[in-house]
């Protein structure tokens, strides 16, 4: 359905954002945080008596809205993702040994750093708490840095043009 | 009360899955453009998420004003420590490789992108080996940053 553009600008997601986090916090005086709904969710699984219930909820809630989101916008179907690992030519098995060892570390580190780039990059942000911006400015730089090595050994980046189409494989 | 706070809780996270797969924050492509500088949507996105929340709560603190089921609005500020420094750096290092985090990974499968089951196990993993490593080596996780502080019901 194309009711939503494909993709809705960030002048209008930005604010949206802004504003669910508020929102939360004028209803349940909480962050908006998302690798906390994941370790929530994770006690749920093992029925933990301690689990915070509604960030289960939210979890969902999360996968429900893209669902939506994607339905209203540019269509649902099934498909691998990750394009342009594609188009520069890498594996499907490689593209997920990458993906799967990636989001390990990156779990990992959020568990350590108390947050991710919701709990810690806008929420924490927001919050003026000097260990958010820290912790966000530390992600954001070594992410870049990462990207650039990335790019730089592989060709990944090269291969996407800058008005996001691919590159066609020769 | 326990009720209403889950509802609330399903709505928010609708939104705000809702507000990352319109902005195709759940695509690997836009971050992986937005990390090499290819395009900005995502770094203004944020900067206005911020923006606009920032100041809002900074005057709703000052005003004292009352939340609806967590009484007086307390927001969380943390002195910098050497975990936020090195979880930080692990965090961005896996989020530049799998080109997505932990609400995105979910929409991502949301928008039918089957590799997002991979990211979303993945993130589970090393969330858990943390909390394992911290049981065992009685380590006190420090709170009140993030979203990981204590949790109200």
């Amino acid at each position: 359905m194309d009711i939503l553009p494909d993709r809705l600008p960030w002048y209008i997601t930005g604010p949206a954002l802004g504003v669910l986090v508020v929102g939360l916090f004028l209803i349940a005086n909480q962050p908006l945080g998302a690798s906390g709904a994941y370790v929530q969710t994770m006690k749920a699984a093992r029925r933990d008596t301690d689990t915070v219930g509604w960030r289960v909820w939210y979890f969902g809630g999360i996968f429900v809205g893209g669902v939506l989101a994607t339905v209203l916008g540019r269509g649902f179907e099934w498909r691998r993702g990750y394009d342009a690992m594609s188009a520069a030519g890498w594996s499907p098995g490689v593209m997920a040994v990458v993906v799967f060892l990636a989001a390990i570390i990156m779990g990992y580190g959020a568990r350590m750093a108390g947050g991710c780039t919701s709990g810690h990059g806008i929420c924490g942000t927001a919050q003026r708490s000097p260990a958010s911006w820290a912790t966000t400015a530390t992600f954001v730089g070594t992410a870049i840095v990462v990207t650039f090595v990335l790019t730089s050994l592989t060709g990944l980046g090269d291969l996407v043009m800058s008005d996001g189409s691919l590159r066609v494989q020769p | 009360m326990k009720n209403p706070m889950n509802i609330i809780g399903g709505l928010f996270g609708a939104g705000f899955g809702f507000v990352l797969a319109a902005a195709q924050l759940n695509e690997y492509d836009t971050i992986h453009k937005t990390l090499r500088f290819a395009e900005w949507d995502v770094f203004l996105l944020m900067g206005l998420a911020i923006g606009v929340s920032l100041p809002l709560l900074w005057v709703l603190e000052r005003r004292g004003t009352t939340t609806v089921f967590g009484g007086r609005l307390s927001l969380s500020r943390s002195r910098i420590e050497r975990h936020h420094i090195v979880g930080g750096a692990l965090f961005g290092t896996g989020w530049a490789l799998a080109g997505t985090c932990p609400a995105p990974a979910l929409a991502m499968i949301s928008s039918g992108a089957m590799y997002g089951t991979i990211a979303v196990t993945g993130l589970f993993i090393g969330l858990w080996l943390r909390d394992r490593q911290v049981e065992r080596a009685a380590v006190t996780v420090p709170e009140g940053d993030g979203e990981h502080r204590v949790l109200s019901r």
